[in-house]
C-alpha cells in the first residue's frame, strides 16, 4: 500500500486533520474525502481549470496539488463561495447575467474569476478574457461568463468588499 | 402567469448548479461502491495474443480483473442504432471490450475493478497483453484502396455503406455555363464536453434490478440498448441521466464501457463507479466529420445554380456507432442544397471503417457538413462569376412565398422568411461601409476577409413514421406528463433529457403561463427511465419543438380537466367559463370563478366531481410531429489575417438565426454563442490528428485546440421570429445553428481575405501555419 | 517520424566506429541505461529510464545492428517497451571523415504508441533531440578515456 501522511487544512472554514494517501491530489481530497463534490475533473493535464479551488486565498487547480502539499492551508472550494441565503457576487453575476449552462466547469470558472477580481476588481472585456485563459467552458462561448464577471466586479465595488473575503460558508463538521 | 414566454428569465437549473449542488455522476457515492479502470489498446490494429491478469490480481485491494473474453461470456456485443435503409449496410456490432483484435488505439481490452479509484489504475500496470501488431489504415479514402489492410475481413475495401439519393447525368455539368469543383475536407473533430463520460451501476440480485447512472442525453436509448445487451427486462433496468455536464452528441451513443460497468456491477454484486479520463475521453468517447467531400455545382454566368452533385466519403472508424451511419447519409444528404432554390441534386455517400476511433453525431451531425460544403461552393461559383457573393445568395434563396418548400431530396422546409435573416445581418455588419473598408485597407497591406453563410437545418427529430423509413432503430415522438399535486404544485415529465440546454427554465416557462403560476411551483422531471415511462432524449434540436410541444399539450389537456371541475363545482357550463391567470371565472359574474390550486385539490380529493371523471389532475401527451422544423439564418464574420504570421483574428460576428418562437431570449444567445464557438472552433483551430500508424497525436487539451475566452469578440445576436406550423409552440430548433452556420462563414472570410494571395481553398482548421505556407506559396497550405 | 542529429567528433573514424558499437561504451553511454547486456551477436537487451515531457517509464526491449559497412555505415533497430507506450526505431548511422575528425549522421524513423504518442509526441523530436545529445557527448567522453594511453 501506499505511504499515508498525516495533513490538517481548513477547508471553508472548518478545521480537518486527517490521513490521506501521500500520492493523493487535492481534488481528490476534496471530493472523495470531504464530500465536496462542487468541484469538478475536467482533464488530466492540467488544461481545464474546472478543479479551480482558493488555496490560501490564491486559485489553483486541485488536479495539478497533492493534498499533502496543502497541509497547513486554507482551502475555499464553490461550497465556501456562498450558498442560496448568501451568494457570493461572482455566484450572483453567472445566475443573473446565465453564465453557465451544463454547470460543470462553473465552480472552476467562478474560482478562477474570484482570482482575477482579488488582483483586479475592475477588469476590463479585454483583461477578463485574458484571464480566463486556464479554464475551458465548452458551453457559453464566454460570452455570458465575461458578462457575469463584470457584473460581480459592479456588485463588489457596490458593496466595498474584496472577492475572496466574500467567501464566508463553513461547510462540514463543526461549522 | 403571462409574460413568461418570450422573457429572459434566469433559469432554476442554477442555484444548485452555482453552489456546488449539482449531481454529476461522478459525484454519485455509493455504500460498498467499487471503482472500474479499462486497459486499453496502445495499438490501431492488432491480434490480442495473450492477456494475463495474474499480478493485477495479486495487488491488494484489487476485487477482479476481466478480460474481453471473461466479459463476452457475461453480456451480448453492442449494436448501431441506424441501419440506414437502402445503403448495403454492413454494421459490426461491438463486443463490450476487445476479444481476438483490437481495432483501433484506444478501444478497451480488459476492465479492472478495485476498492478505490487509484488502486483500480494501478492495476492496469500490471496487466500484461501480448499483441501482434497490424498494419493500420487511418484515411477513409486509403482505406477503400485495393489492398488496404481490411479493418473487418468480411467488409470488402472497409466500405460500411454506400448511400445515394437522387441523379444528374453528366451532360447538365458539360452543357452548364459555369461548373465549380472542389474538394473540401471536414475535418475530424472531437465534442470534448467538459464532463467526460461516467457510469455507476447498482444491482440488486434479490430482485434482479439494475440502476445505472451515466452521462447519457438519452436515457430511454440506453435502456432498450442495454436490456438487450445485459439481458435485463427494461422493467427492471433504471438508467438515471442525473445533471449531465455537456454532451454535443458525444453522449448519445451507447457505449460498451457504460454497460460493462453494469455488467461487472452484477457479477461482483456490489456497486461499481468508473469515470473517464480525459485522455481516455479522447479516444474512446466518438469523433465526429472526417469526410472528404467532392463538389460540382453548375450555374448560369448571371448567378442562378441549376445543379448539385456532391459526393461524400466519410470515415465511421473502427465499428459503426450508435448513430453514426445516419450522419453522412441522411443528415448532409438531405440537405445539401441548403436555403437555395437549386432544382437538381445529387448525392452519394461512401461510409469507410478505418483503424480509428468511431465518429458519430457531434452538435450538428450532418447539417454543419452539409451547409459547409453548400456556402464554400456558393463562395466559389460567386468568385467564378465575378459576383457579390451576397448577391448571389439573394438570387438563389427560397422566397418566402414557397413555403411550405420541397427541396430536391424531398424535404419540406416548414415556414422561412430567409432574405430578412439575411438582410437583417447585411445591415449590424454594414456590409457595403466594411467592403470598401476592406479595399481601403488592402491598399496599406491588411488582409480584412468578409464571409457569410446562410444556413437551413433539418431539426426537430421527428415524425416517427419518417425515422422508419430511413432505418432509425427508434421512434422519435416524445412523452409528456403534466402531474398536479393536490397543492396546485406540478411536476412535469418530459422524455428528453438536457444536459445544460436550460430545459427546465425554458419548460417551466411554457408551463407556468399556460397554467397562470408562479414557475416557482413547477419543476420539471427529466433523465430518469423510471418516472417518465419513455422518451428518445435530446439531440438534434428536438428538446423544446418536439418535447415542449408534449409538455404544452399535456399542460392543455390538464387545463381542459380542471375547467370541467371548476365548471361542474360553479354550475356552469364549460362555454361560460374563461381561463386566464390560474383563474376560471364565469363570464361577466365577478365572484364567480375558481382557483386552479382549488381545483388542483378537487380534482386529487375527488369529493364532488362531475359524473363519470376519474379522480387526480394529471395529463401525458405523445407527441409525435407531422414534420420535421427547419431553423434557418445568416452569420456574417471579418477576420483580419496577419500578412506576416498567417493568424486569423475573428474582428467581428453577426449571427442572426430564426428559430421560430423564442421561449426564452437569453437561453437562446447562449446557445448561439455556445455554438458559434465551436464553430470557429472547427473553422480555425480545433482537429483531430492521427499518425500513419493511427495514434491519435492530439490526445489532450494541450495538443487539441479547445476555444478559449480571448479568441472571441463579443458576438453580436439577433433573431427574427417565424413561427414553425408543425408544433403548437411554434418553436424550432436552435443548439445546433452555431455549428452549423460559423464554419462556413468564418472559412469564406478566410478565403476572401486571402484572396489577394489567389487563393481559393484551404483545409480547415485554418491554423497559421496552415495560412502562412498558403501566403507564401500561392495556393496549398499542405 | 524522423528525427535527424548529427555530432560531430574530435576523435579518427576508425575510432568512432570500433567504441561506439563497443557493449561497456554503450552501457555507459546510455542516457538512463539501467541494464544492457548482448543477448547474441550484434543484438543487445536494454532497460532505459526514459522521460519524454509529462511521460516517464521504464523501457526494455532489443537493440540490434545490422547492415555493418565499415567504417561508414551501420543501421540500428531499436524496439523498446514500457507502460507509456512502444517505440520503433530505426537508424541510419553514417560516419564521415571531417579533417582530423568523424562527422556522425544518424538519421531515425520514429513509431510511438500509447500515452508517448498521445500526449509525448508533440515533444518528442525536442526530447529525442536531447537524449541523443547526451548520448554522443557520453559516448565522446568514453572514448576519449578509452584511448588514453593507459
Amino acid at each position: 500500500m501506499t505511504k499515508r501522511t498525516e495533513i490538517s487544512v481548513t477547508v471553508n472554514g472548518v478545521a480537518k486533520s486527517t490521513e490521506v494517501d501521500s500520492r493523493m491530489l487535492l481534488v481528490h481530497f476534496l471530493r472523495d474525502e470531504q464530500g465536496l463534490t462542487g468541484t469538478h475533473i475536467g482533464c488530466d493535464t492540467s488544461q481545464c481549470g474546472a478543479c479551480t479551488v482558493l488555496l490560501n486565498g490564491e486559485a489553483v487547480k486541485s488536479c495539478t496539488v497533492l493534498a499533502v502539499q496543502a497541509d497547513g492551508g486554507e482551502i475555499t472550494t464553490v461550497e465556501g463561495l456562498g450558498d442560496m441565503q448568501n451568494l457570493h457576487p461572482i455566484q450572483q453575476g453567472f445566475w443573473e447575467k446565465h453564465g453557465l449552462q451544463c454547470g460543470f466547469c462553473t465552480s472552476g470558472v467562478m474560482m478562477a474569476s474570484v482570482g482575477l477580481l482579488q488582483q483586479n476588481p475592475d477588469p476590463t472585456e479585454a483583461e477578463i478574457r485574458e484571464a480566463l485563459e486556464g479554464v475551458i467552458c465548452r458551453c457559453t462561448g464566454y460570452q455570458f461568463i465575461v458578462s457575469a464577471v463584470q457584473h460581480a466586479a459592479k456588485l463588489l465595488a457596490e458593496s466595498g468588499s474584496n472577492a475572496v473575503d466574500q467567501g464566508t460558508v463553513q461547510v462540514g463538521e463543526g461549522s | 402567469m403571462a409574460g413568461l414566454v418570450g422573457a429572459r428569465i434566469k433559469r432554476k437549473e442554477d442555484p444548485r448548479l452555482i453552489t456546488g449542488n449539482g449531481n454529476f455522476t461522478d459525484d454519485i457515492k455509493l455504500p460498498g461502491m467499487l471503482h472500474a479502470a479499462f486497459l486499453r489498446s496502445p495499438y490501431a490494429h492488432a491480434r490480442i495474443k495473450r492477456i494475463d491478469v495474474s499480478e493485477a490480481l495479486k495487488l491488494p485491494g484489487v476485487k477482479a480483473v476481466f478480460t474481453g473474453a471473461d466479459i463476452a461470456k457475461k453480456m451480448k456485443a453492442v449494436p448501431a442504432m441506424w441501419f440506414v435503409t437502402g445503403a448495403d449496410l454492413k454494421p459490426k456490432p461491438r463486443s463490450p471490450l476487445a476479444v481476438d483484435k483490437v481495432l483501433y488505439a484506444g478501444e478497451a481490452v480488459a476492465v479492472a475493478v478495485a476498492e478505490d479509484r487509484y488502486t483500480a489504475r494501478d492495476a492496469l500496470d500490471l496487466i500484461v497483453v501480448e499483441y501482434e501488431e497490424l498494419p493500420a489504415v487511418v484515411g477513409q479514402e486509403a482505406a477503400m484502396q485495393e489492398g488496404a489492410p481490411l479493418v473487418h475481413e468480411d467488409v470488402p475495401n472497409n466500405l460500411a455503406l454506400v448511400w445515394k439519393a437522387g441523379e444528374i447525368p453528366d451532360e447538365v455539368f458539360e452543357q452548364a455555363e459555369v461548373v465549380v469543383r472542389q474538394r473540401l475536407y471536414n475535418q475530424r473533430v472531437i465534442p470534448n464536453p467538459m464532463e467526460t463520460r461516467a457510469a455507476v451501476a447498482q444491482y440488486n440480485p434479490g430482485s434482479g434490478e439494475m440502476t445505472i447512472w451515466c452521462t447519457t442525453q438519452n436515457p430511454h436509448i440506453h435502456r432498450m440498448v442495454y436490456s438487450e445487451v445485459l439481458g435485463i427486462p427494461e422493467s427492471k433496468l433504471r438508467i438515471i441521466a442525473p445533471d449531465v455536464g455537456g454532451g454535443f452528441g458525444a453522449k448519445i451513443a451507447t457505449y460498451t464501457e457504460e454497460a460493462v460497468v453494469g455488467c461487472v456491477a452484477r457479477e461482483l454484486k456490489q456497486p461499481v463507479k468508473w469515470a473517464e479520463e480525459r485522455s481516455e475521453h479522447f479516444k474512446a468517447t466518438t469523433h465526429a466529420r472526417d469526410e472528404v467531400i467532392e463538389i460540382e455545382l453548375a450555374g448560369t454566368r448571371d448567378g442562378i445554380m441549376t445543379a448539385l452533385r456532391v459526393k461524400n466519403t466519410a470515415n465511421l472508424g473502427a465499428y459503426l456507432s450508435t448513430f453514426g451511419a445516419g450522419c453522412p447519409t441522411i443528415d448532409f444528404g438531405l440537405m445539401v442544397t441548403g436555403a437555395y432554390t437549386i432544382p437538381r441534386a445529387a448525392v452519394v455517400t461512401y461510409g469507410v471503417y478505418t483503424n480509428t476511433t468511431p465518429t458519430d453525431a457531434y452538435r450538428g451531425a450532418g447539417k454543419p457538413e452539409a451547409t459547409f460544403q453548400i456556402e464554400r461552393a456558393v463562395d466559389l461559383f460567386a468568385r467564378e462569376i465575378g459576383m457579390d457573393p451576397v448577391e448571389v445568395r439573394r438570387k438563389n434563396m427560397v422566397q418566402k412565398e414557397a413555403f411550405p418548400f420541397s427541396n430536391p431530396m424531398g424535404c419540406v422546409y416548414d415556414s422561412g422568411d430567409y432574405h430578412l435573416t439575411l438582410d437583417k445581418a447585411l445591415e449590424m455588419i454594414d456590409y457595403q461601409a466594411l467592403r470598401q473598408e476592406q479595399e481601403e485597407l488592402r491598399k496599406q497591406g491588411r488582409y480584412i476577409g468578409i464571409g457569410v453563410s446562410t444556413y437551413v437545418e433539418l431539426c426537430g427529430f421527428g415524425p416517427s413514421k419518417v425515422a422508419g423509413a430511413i432505418g432509425f432503430q427508434g421512434g422519435v415522438w416524445e412523452n409528456s406528463t403534466v402531474r398536479v399535486h393536490p397543492s396546485g404544485k406540478v411536476n412535469v415529465y418530459t422524455g428528453t433529457s438536457p444536459h445544460g440546454q436550460g430545459t427546465e427554465t425554458a419548460f417551466s416557462q411554457v408551463v407556468a403561463e399556460k397554467l397562470g403560476i408562479p414557475m416557482e411551483d413547477v419543476e420539471i422531471i427529466h433523465g430518469d427511465t423510471q418516472s417518465i415511462s419513455m422518451g428518445w432524449g435530446t439531440y438534434g434540436s428536438r428538446t423544446t419543438a418536439v418535447g415542449g410541444a408534449a409538455v404544452a399539450i399535456a399542460t392543455d389537456r390538464v387545463i381542459e380537466k380542471a375547467k370541467k371541475i371548476a365548471a361542474h363545482e360553479l354550475e356552469v357550463a364549460e362555454e361560460d367559463l374563461e381561463f386566464s391567470e390560474g383563474i376560471f371565472q364565469v363570464a361577466g359574474v365577478p365572484g364567480q370563478a375558481r382557483t386552479f390550486q382549488e381545483m388542483a385539490k378537487s380534482a386529487n380529493f375527488a369529493w364532488n366531481l362531475p359524473e363519470g371523471m376519474e379522480p387526480s389532475l394529471e395529463a401525458q401527451s405523445f407527441f409525435d410531429p407531422s414534420n420535421f422544423v427547419y431553423p434557418f439564418g445568416a452569420h456574417i464574420c471579418v477576420v483580419e489575417v496577419d500578412g506576416s504570421t498567417g493568424q486569423v483574428e475573428l474582428k467581428r460576428y453577426v449571427a442572426v438565426d430564426d428559430v421560430g418562437r423564442v421561449i426564452n431570449p437569453m437561453l437562446a444567445e447562449g446557445q448561439v454563442h455556445g455554438g458559434v464557438a465551436q464553430g470557429v472552433g472547427q473553422a480555425l483551430w480545433e482537429g483531430a490528428v492521427y499518425g500513419e500508424n493511427g495514434q491519435l497525436l492530439s490526445g489532450t487539451f494541450m495538443d487539441y485546440t479547445m476555444p478559449k475566452a480571448r479568441f472571441f469578440p463579443t458576438i453580436e445576436t439577433a433573431f427574427t421570429e417565424t413561427p414553425s406550423p408543425v408544433n403548437p409552440l411554434g418553436a424550432k430548433g436552435i443548439g445546433e445553428t452555431g455549428t452549423t452556420a460559423a464554419p462556413p462563414a468564418v472559412a469564406n472570410a478566410v478565403m476572401d481575405a486571402l484572396r489577394p494571395f489567389g487563393i481559393k481553398d484551404l483545409d480547415m482548421p485554418l491554423t497559421p501555419e496552415k495560412v502562412w505556407k498558403a501566403m507564401r506559396n500561392g495556393g496549398s497550405g499542405e | 517520424m524522423q528525427i535527424e542529429y548529427t555530432y560531430t567528433f574530435d576523435i579518427p573514424r576508425e575510432h568512432v566506429w570500433k567504441y561506439i558499437q563497443d557493449e561497456q561504451v554503450l552501457k555507459k553511454s546510455l542516457p538512463g541505461c539501467q541494464s544492457f547486456q548482448e543477448v547474441k551477436e550484434g543484438v543487445y537487451h536494454a532497460e532505459m529510464g526514459l522521460s519524454v515531457g509529462p511521460v516517464k517509464g521504464l523501457f526494455t526491449g532489443e537493440v540490434q545492428q545490422v547492415d555493418q559497412q565499415e567504417p561508414a555505415f551501420y543501421r540500428l533497430l531499436v524496439r523498446g517497451k514500457g507502460k507509456p507506450g512502444e517505440i520503433d526505431a530505426v537508424a541510419d548511422m553514417k560516419l564521415e571523415e571531417e579533417g582530423q575528425g568523424t562527422k556522425l549522421i544518424c538519421t531515425s524513423q520514429v513509431q510511438v504508441t500509447g500515452v508517448l504518442a498521445s500526449v509525448g509526441q508533440r515533444v518528442m523530436g525536442g526530447v529525442a533531440k536531447l537524449v541523443l545529445g547526451q548520448f554522443f557527448k557520453a559516448v565522446d567522453k568514453e572514448m576519449k578515456q578509452l584511448m588514453l594511453p593507459s
